[in-house]
């Protein structure tokens, strides 16, 4: 099978649709992410080309925040590396929560949700949850409809599980979801503080006096550019002595952000912003 | 004249891999890109156990690392991994391809993008038929396609899979895949 191939000159008409009609701007996304996805798209919607998807997204607004989920892409899984969610449970939630009022946690791009269910299951486990408030951004208004619903594909539950276990080898995690035919749902009462923001893609306004930013595997779709950006607005919002946790295979030296933060934990990336 | 060379591998490529990594000359002239199918969860020890006998330094890149001459770039576990047109790595957890988080078909066929006819590719043994749609987008693009002699390989699949796609330019014995390397400038 032949799959249909986007061309620079039709990525570039595309991106200054997006940009002129819906005042998105994705040029700093990267190259090879941006034009898979709307090859993706395309193929699912059947529009045939770039010009079919241009026609398409001009005048239909919902078609619009499809595709804006569709650029959200999905958390793999539930508790991805149950070493870093180890970490939460043991040091970092019981040094810093325990005895905080109001402990602020920013998710910028929430998509599908698992990283904020994973992060209020811990929470909960450890009897911390009231202590803390958490706010989750998203460029897509679809997923974040999804993620306060709870809904997830249940295919994930088997991984999932596997991954829980190897936090809490004693508990279940079906205790924090139902599953009635296919559609499976986590408890939303897990989230009940939790303020959703809906973004464009660099934000117009962002919460300030955050504690801890967990942002993994998000911003590898950005160029160097937006991933720049990025890190000076979270650098803004974090307050000094918070944490920062990217991605295993992002860096921070990357978008020289690295006079800014020492990294406690070199394995699960996490970084502790400095107090000056 | 060839600018990188990418290998795709799956079960029975471990030994084939080794025995090739440590047969290139310490100052190899090209990157070697390297998406291997492996554990997910099993994030350290891969990358250390192909280092025991490479003659060139393997990493796992970090997002958007730029790509060098002479060093090993393996596909991270439960990440696939890309290379954009300016000739940087990029990470990405989209869902998987053939059931592999690394895609043997993503790396390839986005190298293939960005390396054009100067690319080398090569399909080692495997299991599954990841590999062939990327090998075929490779060939197109100019690139040249060796894939590894499947009476050779432990699991013939993934090597099967890739011939009826594509007419290759080499079928090779790992030791023939060997001496065609040591030959690049």
């Amino acid at each position: 099978m032949n799959r249909y191939e986007l061309g620079i000159v039709d990525t570039r008409n595309i991106i200054k649709t997006l940009q002129d009609v819906y005042n998105y701007d994705f040029k700093n996304y990267a190259l090879t992410f941006f034009k898979r996805r709307v090859e993706r798209v395309i193929l699912n919607h059947n529009l045939k080309d770039a010009e079919g998807f241009i026609n398409k997204i001009e005048n239909d607004r919902a078609f619009f925040e499809i595709f804006l989920q569709e650029m959200c892409v999905e958390n793999t899984e539930m508790f991805r590396d149950p070493s870093l969610w180890r970490v939460f449970k043991e040091d970092i939630f019981p040094k810093n929560v325990q005895d905080a009022v109001n402990f602020k946690i920013w998710f910028p791009e929430v998509s599908s949700g698992e990283e904020l269910y994973s992060t209020a299951i811990i929470l909960k486990k450890l009897n911390l949850h009231k202590n803390v408030q958490f706010i989750a951004s998203s460029i897509s208004e679809l997923d974040i409809e999804k993620t306060k619903k709870g809904i997830f594909d249940s295919k994930k539950t088997e991984v999932n599980d596997a991954n829980f276990k190897r936090i809490f080898s004693e508990s279940e995690l079906s205790d924090f979801y139902t599953i009635e035919n296919d559609n499976a749902h986590w408890d939303t009462s897990l989230i009940e503080n939790t303020k959703f923001i809906k973004q464009n893609i660099i934000f117009d306004d962002y919460p300030k006096g955050i504690k801890l930013i967990l942002f993994r595997n998000q911003m590898i779709y950005y160029n160097q550019i937006l991933q720049e950006r990025f890190m000076k607005i979270i650098y803004n919002c974090l307050v000094p002595g918070g944490h920062l946790i990217i991605g295993n295979n992002e860096k921070v030296e990357y978008w020289n952000s690295d006079k800014d933060y020492t990294l406690i934990n070199k394995t699960e990336s996490i970084y502790k912003k400095k107090l000056s | 004249m060839y600018k990188a060379v990418v290998i795709g591998g799956s079960a029975g490529s471990f030994q084939v891999i080794t025995k090739i990594l440590s047969s290139l000359p310490k100052n190899f002239p090209l990157p070697v890109l390297l998406c291997l199918h492996r554990l997910k969860h099993v994030r350290s020890g891969f990358v250390e156990a192909l280092s025991i006998k490479s003659t060139i330094p393997i990493l796992e890149p970090y997002d958007k690392e730029t790509i060098k001459p002479g060093k090993g770039y393996l596909a991270p576990s439960n990440y696939h991994m890309y290379v954009e047109l300016n000739k940087r790595i990029a990470l990405s957890t989209e869902e998987p391809v053939n059931h592999s988080r690394p895609s043997i078909d993503l790396t390839f066929e986005t190298a293939a993008q960005a390396y054009r006819d100067k690319l080398v590719g090569i399909i080692l043994s495997g299991a599954n038929r990841d590999g062939a749609y990327g090998l075929k987008k490779l060939k197109q693009s100019g690139g040249l396609a060796i894939v590894q002699d499947p009476n050779e390989c432990q699991v013939k699949t993934m090597t099967e899979a890739s011939l009826k796609q594509t007419t290759v330019d080499h079928i090779f014995t790992t030791e023939q895949i060997i001496s065609f390397l040591l030959k690049l400038k």
